[in-house]
């Protein structure tokens, strides 16, 4: 009972500690700038302003950006789902040779930063005159070895058994693919899903560097465009409007998804 | 309905052979139960029957069609798994319409041979139900009435009863006898379970280490094993296995001299049987315990298992050789007491040294 109660003690204790710096953010937000740079605990003293978030809006490039947003991270969100559960399904059921050596090829991919690649992929893009693209946005996004190490793991934990009496039943290879394993791999699809889709989300580098165009600036990039000198002084209450902006969708899909992602990492950690 | 001839048959996984050259006849309508210890290729010998594993050589025949170059779905045969094989995601009615869609059977031939498969195995409320909603013995059954629903020429059947608790297996061994008798289909059964295969088996065919050691009857499988393996693997308790050596006795038949002294006349005919020394084998209910003045031999009750209707006694002899007697359900007999064993010397049998099993000649 007392360590129950502690445990308890523990986990509202942790929880505080992680939404106190969400509500400072968000209480930031609706200050006046003037008055913040005066002092920041007039966050304390009432009079609260929606300016900041006005002047978000005001700009009209915001909603494009948005739209840009949402294209790119739900294209690499689609694409990335597709390609690891076709390539899961096939190193986790398919006979090849060299099988066993492509996997490990593609886990090596894990190893690899972007850092390290950054310079060859723009100058590629750059050579293929796809900068300032969806394409250039979302295709490398598309090689998404964890994604491809968690559908194979996937695939592989889902019995045999139903193969061989799919095969018995009659279907074909693809019928088995689609119809019987792929609806078990769901729950596997979401995590990915949702993990791609904040990556993308979040993403900054890369749009920074293959974006050129205002009009394909996704939403982090563009208002990291619109910010001014001296932002964390003068212009701390619109700073933070802005980041309250580029995190909503991530926390609402992680209201809504949040038994996925817990899944996942538990799911993570047991394999 | 149609039988099976598998004709040289052969599996090697690498160098390791599985499936040695095997050739088997089963009648159209027959229950064949294929038994053996693990790893012994039963069920290896299933799936290939089935198509889920190729065959290295040889021939598979289901009724007149050769079928080991068809893909599984095309072989008109139905498989029950050991461990169910439902599709988690689909609904027991759509489970038992997965293969008929494939088929492309009309819709309303489906619904009508599900709706009589489900009556046969009493699961109508069971149709919209998952299988993670049900329990073993329910999945049992779903996964039976998922193979029925294809009308097949052939049901597999790979150890279907081994995930159940005890009560529910023998009620499904019931059922399944009761089945077998109203499709009259042919079904080959697989099982490590003596039990099951003498209590359902038309025919048993014992295999080890990829061969066959013998096909036959539950009753020829146990009254006249071909070997010793069959002898041992057949029958609870274990056969007794004593050495002895044997010499002419009256009418020509084999007398067996055990270890102790015990002088045994067999009804088996001493013509024939190779020189050296052999093994006797009596099964448990031969040897049983006795009071009179009637014993054979005598020996010490070791241990002493009261099953009921039997007690076993396992009793050592004078020459340290040990074997297991019965007696009467309620039995006066304890751990280190002195017994007196009488012994059915006309059922016994004789093992040479290859294990060929030898056996009263058999009566008309």
């Amino acid at each position: 009972m007392t360590r129950s109660r502690l445990a308890t003690g523990l986990v509202i204790l942790a929880a505080v500690l992680m939404l106190v710096p969400l509500l400072w953010v968000l209480a930031l937000s609706l200050k006046d700038n003037a008055e913040l740079m005066t002092d920041t605990a007039s966050v304390f003293n009432g009079r609260f302003t929606l300016e900041n978030y006005r002047n978000l809006f005001g700009n009209g490039d915001v909603f494009r950006w948005i739209a840009n947003s949402l294209i790119v991270s739900f294209g690499m969100t689609a694409g990335v789902l597709m390609l690891a559960s076709l390539a899961g399904y096939g190193f986790a059921r398919l006979e090849f040779p060299g099988r066993n050596l492509l996997f490990v090829v593609v886990l090596l991919g894990l190893a690899v930063p972007e850092q390290a690649v950054i310079i060859a992929r723009h100058q590629m893009f750059s050579w293929l005159g796809m900068h300032n693209s969806y394409p250039a946005l979302i295709l490398p996004g598309l090689s998404a070895p964890f994604g491809v190490f968690l559908m194979t793991q996937y695939f592989r934990a889902i019995p045999r058994d139903i193969d061989e009496a799919a095969l018995l039943d009659g279907a074909s290879r693809f019928t088995i693919f689609w119809k019987l394993l792929l609806p078990l791999t769901i729950p596997a699809q979401a995590t990915l899903g949702i993990f791609t889709f904040l990556s993308a989300w979040n993403d900054y580098w890369w749009p920074l560097i293959s974006a050129t165009n205002k009009d394909m600036f996704t939403l982090t990039v563009g208002i990291a465009s619109t910010q001014m000198n001296f932002a964390q002084t003068e212009g701390l209450g619109f700073l933070m409007a802005q980041a309250v902006f580029a995190g909503a969708p991530m926390l609402i899909v992680y209201l809504f998804f949040q038994k996925y992602i817990v899944q996942a990492v538990a799911g993570a950690a047991g394999r | 309905m149609a039988g099976v001839q598998l004709a040289e048959v052969g599996k090697a996984y690498g160098a390791v052979t599985v499936i040695e050259r095997l050739s088997l006849d089963i009648p159209a309508g027959e229950f064949m139960v294929f038994l053996g210890p693990s790893g012994c290729g039963k069920s290896t010998l299933l799936r290939m029957i089935a198509g889920l594993e190729t065959i290295d050589g040889g021939t598979i025949r289901i009724g007149e069609r050769r079928v080991d170059t068809l893909p599984p779905g095309e072989r008109g045969v139905a498989m029950v798994f050991q461990h169910y094989a439902l599709y988690p995601h689909l609904s027991v009615r759509e489970n038992m319409a997965f293969g008929l869609r494939n088929l492309r059977v009309p819709a309303a031939e489906i619904a009508a041979r599900i709706a009589a498969a489900a009556a046969s195995l009493e699961i109508e409320a069971l149709l919209e139900r998952k299988p993670g909603q049900l329990s073993g013995g329910q999945r049992q059954r779903v996964a039976i009435a998922r193979a029925i629903v294809k009308q097949p020429e052939l049901f597999l059947l790979d150890e279907p009863l081994s995930n159940l608790d005890a009560a529910l297996r023998v009620r499904t061994r019931l059922e399944l006898a009761q089945l077998h008798r109203r499709l009259g289909t042919t079904m080959i059964f697989v099982t490590h379970d003596q039990v099951e295969a003498m209590t359902l088996a038309d025919r048993i065919v014992v295999l080890n280490a990829g061969g066959i050691e013998q096909v036959g009857t539950p009753m020829e499988i146990y009254l006249r094993p071909r070997t010793q393996f069959v002898a041992t693997f057949v029958g609870s308790p274990r056969i007794n296995l004593l050495p002895v050596a044997i010499e002419e006795g009256p009418a020509g038949s084999a007398r067996a001299r055990l270890g102790d002294g015990t002088m045994l006349d067999t009804a088996i005919r001493f013509a024939g049987l190779p020189q050296g020394a052999m093994t006797l084998g009596l099964r448990a209910e031969t040897v049983c315990v006795t009071a009179g003045d009637d014993a054979a031999t005598h020996g010490t009750a070791e241990v002493v298992e009261r099953l009921g209707e039997r007690t076993l006694v396992h009793t050592l002899l004078s020459d340290g050789s040990r074997l297991v007697a019965e007696d009467a359900g309620v039995s006066a007999v304890r751990p280190g007491d002195r017994i007196g064993l009488t012994i059915d010397a006309a059922a016994a049998h004789l093992f040479d040294a290859t294990g060929l099993g030898h056996h009263r000649a058999e009566t008309a």
